[in-house]
């Protein structure tokens, strides 16, 4: 076998080992959506029920209508919404300053963002938990149960991880440009307003899908601080509805698939972006 | 040329403001930051707030008797010393401490397994990935899928098609495969460990990748021309050209990787049906078991003593892997 022939055939069986790669790895979502799609008669009575192309939509409507989907859904954009511009905003803050001043304290500051990371979140859960509840009982503000409570916990959260991401962004963007702002006469604040901010735009976008797509997922917090219906995220809802009614596969992969949703759209909107902020960090540490 | 004057004078003003006494160089040093103060201050506000003062109070929490009947007050709870350790370590009658030794086993299992996984699948997609080929695009977006899907929703995804009878894996392993004649149970008994390692691979993997295949592209391609011409073989390539150049990256995705693994919560809380969490002998992880056993048994002084415990183990497994990696780290 000649050496161009042997080429030609290893790559062919590569192409065709990278599409079955492809293929499996995608198939968990695609059953998702295909389960989704029948009754729950069908889906117990195993695969050979789903091979049917007889497809119902009526879970998808069924779920708005059984199991509060549609409140916790809202909880969920109000809270990570919210959440995704406040952390923003304080990152893109941080993320500044730490990418250009080396002021006393930058360091301290920046060892304690990453050091955020290392602590287990039970480690602070039972403690906000009691502190919540002494805020409440102590100065009459609610706090567990309410959209704020959830906000403040989230922002604090994903606000270091953010910092960092801005910084590996605001690194990469040249010096010059400021100096010749401040040189021009504006202040420290304008420069950063007028002539950082609008070039930031990129990282800010990959900071903002980063909190949101990290806050959509959370799960361990909201379960502990959030007891009734009306502040709870979808996967507490969908925790405590597997909890009630643990045959209902139809109504939870509906479920699943339009929880994944939201995040599916904002991140393919995205894309471009994200990948890039998120690997800028990444490979240069 | 028109700027030349303004810059001129910008000089001036900066250098004389340089020359001031040591209250005029603090003054200045104060306007020279204040700027950067206040743009860090929400943020520290936060983590002061959020992280560092729940995190001390929980430690002293670990010192003090906190049950169901002192939690009212519990800022008046009584102090204990290191009882609430002794009992994380020894004690069988404590709520925290039962089921404590399984759940430490499969998190360093669940770790292990997770973290090798991803790595080594993310660097295959990667170089698979990097090859060209027709649909290399459409191949790479559908590949990274799974890391958009939240983690709750790949727990209960998952819990779904590892059902012992009417679940898909097992029909492709027996009715397809035919692998074995009888059907796995794989959310009872030790393969319930894979049952939760497989999709949080899967759920992770497809970032390694990018981050891999960022990393590949900032290899120069003249080195494997050089390897070739040399009669490398691609295995030799990969070993002494790739991965030296990746190390900084396997380095730094691994200590993120362990942090995230060893502090998972979503996948199990969310796979195990009845959702009061009881994942069995084999599912159980820390996070799951910690804030199971705390938050049912109002055990709030022994749950903070083991997650102070696990926060100490975590802080060493750091300071080993900064050993390791330090001069990659340092080359960055």
């Amino acid at each position: 076998m000649s050496t161009l022939v042997r080429k030609r055939a290893t790559h062919n069986v590569l192409n065709v080992v990278t599409w079955l790669f492809v293929l499996a790895n995608a198939f968990p979502i695609l059953w998702m959506v295909w389960t989704s799609l029948h009754s729950n008669d069908e889906i117990l009575s195993g695969v050979s029920g789903m091979a049917t192309t007889h497809f119902q939509w009526r879970n998808y409507v069924q779920l708005w209508q059984t199991i509060h989907f549609s409140g916790y859904f809202l909880n969920s954009l109000i809270i990570c919404g919210v959440t995704t511009i406040l952390a923003t905003t304080f990152a893109v803050m941080a993320g500044y300053a730490l990418a250009r001043y080396k002021f006393p304290g930058s360091g301290l500051f920046s060892m304690s963002v990453v050091s955020t990371q290392m602590i287990p979140g039970i480690l602070f859960l039972i403690p906000i938990y009691l502190l919540f509840w002494q805020v409440d009982k102590s100065i009459g503000l609610p706090m567990i149960n309410t959209y704020w409570g959830m906000i403040l916990i989230y922002t604090a959260f994903y606000t270091p991880m953010s910092i960092w991401i801005m910084r590996s962004f605001f690194v990469s963007v040249p010096r010059d440009l400021e100096e010749s702002a401040l040189i021009d006469g504006c202040t420290r604040f304008q420069a950063f307003r007028r002539v950082i901010l609008p070039l930031s735009a990129p990282g800010m976008i990959a900071t903002a899908v980063y909190v949101f797509l990290t806050a959509w997922d959370e799960l361990m917090f909201a379960w502990v601080m959030t007891t009734t219906s009306d502040v709870q995220t979808i996967p507490v809802g969908i925790r405590l509805y597997v909890g009630q009614y643990q045959n209902r596969f139809d109504l939870l992969m509906a479920a699943a698939a339009v929880s994944t949703l939201p995040v599916l759209v904002t991140f393919f909107l995205t894309q471009k972006y994200f990948i890039r902020g998120m690997t800028a960090g990444a490979v240069k540490g | 040329m028109q700027e030349q004057p303004q810059r001129a004078a910008a000089t001036t003003r900066f250098s004389a403001a340089s020359r001031q006494t040591r209250g005029g160089r603090l003054r200045r040093a104060w306007r020279e930051y204040r700027f950067a103060y206040a743009l860090v201050v929400p943020a520290l506000v936060f983590m002061v707030g959020i992280h560092f003062f729940p995190m001390v109070q929980g430690v002293w929490m670990s010192f003090l008797k906190l049950n169901q009947f002192t939690l009212a007050q519990y800022l008046k709870a009584p102090w204990v010393g290191l009882q609430n350790y002794t009992d994380v370590l020894f004690n069988p009658d404590n709520p925290v401490r039962a089921g404590l030794g399984v759940a430490v086993r499969n998190t360093i299992l669940y770790s292990i397994a997770v973290t090798i996984g991803t790595l080594v699948v993310g660097m295959c997609g990667a170089l698979l990935m990097n090859r060209k080929f027709a649909g290399r695009g459409f191949a790479r977006t559908t590949l990274l899928l799974p890391w958009v899907v939240p983690s709750y929703v790949v727990g209960i995804l998952w819990g779904f098609m590892w059902q012992k009878d009417n679940g898909v894996i097992n029909f492709l392993l027996v009715d397809v495969l035919h692998l074995t004649s009888d059907k796995p149970f794989w959310l009872i008994g030790p393969n319930t460990l894979w049952a939760i390692v497989i999709p949080t691979i899967w759920r992770s993997w497809p970032f390694l990748m990018v981050v891999f295949l960022a990393g590949l592209q900032t290899i120069p391609e003249e080195l494997y021309e050089a390897a070739k011409i040399d009669g490398a073989s691609v295995w030799r390539q990969f070993r002494h050209i790739t991965l030296p150049l990746l190390r900084p990256i396997i380095a730094i995705q691994l200590l993120f990787q362990i942090i995230a693994n060893v502090y998972s919560y979503n996948i199990v809380a969310m796979m195990f049906g009845n959702g009061a969490g009881y994942p069995g002998e084999w599912g159980d992880l820390l996070m799951t078991a910690l804030v199971r056993q705390s938050f049912g048994y109002w055990a709030f002084g022994s749950g903070s003593a083991a997650s102070f415990l696990l926060m100490l183990v975590m802080l060493i497994v750091v300071s080993i892997w900064y050993r390791t990696f330090r001069k990659e780290m340092m080359m960055q």
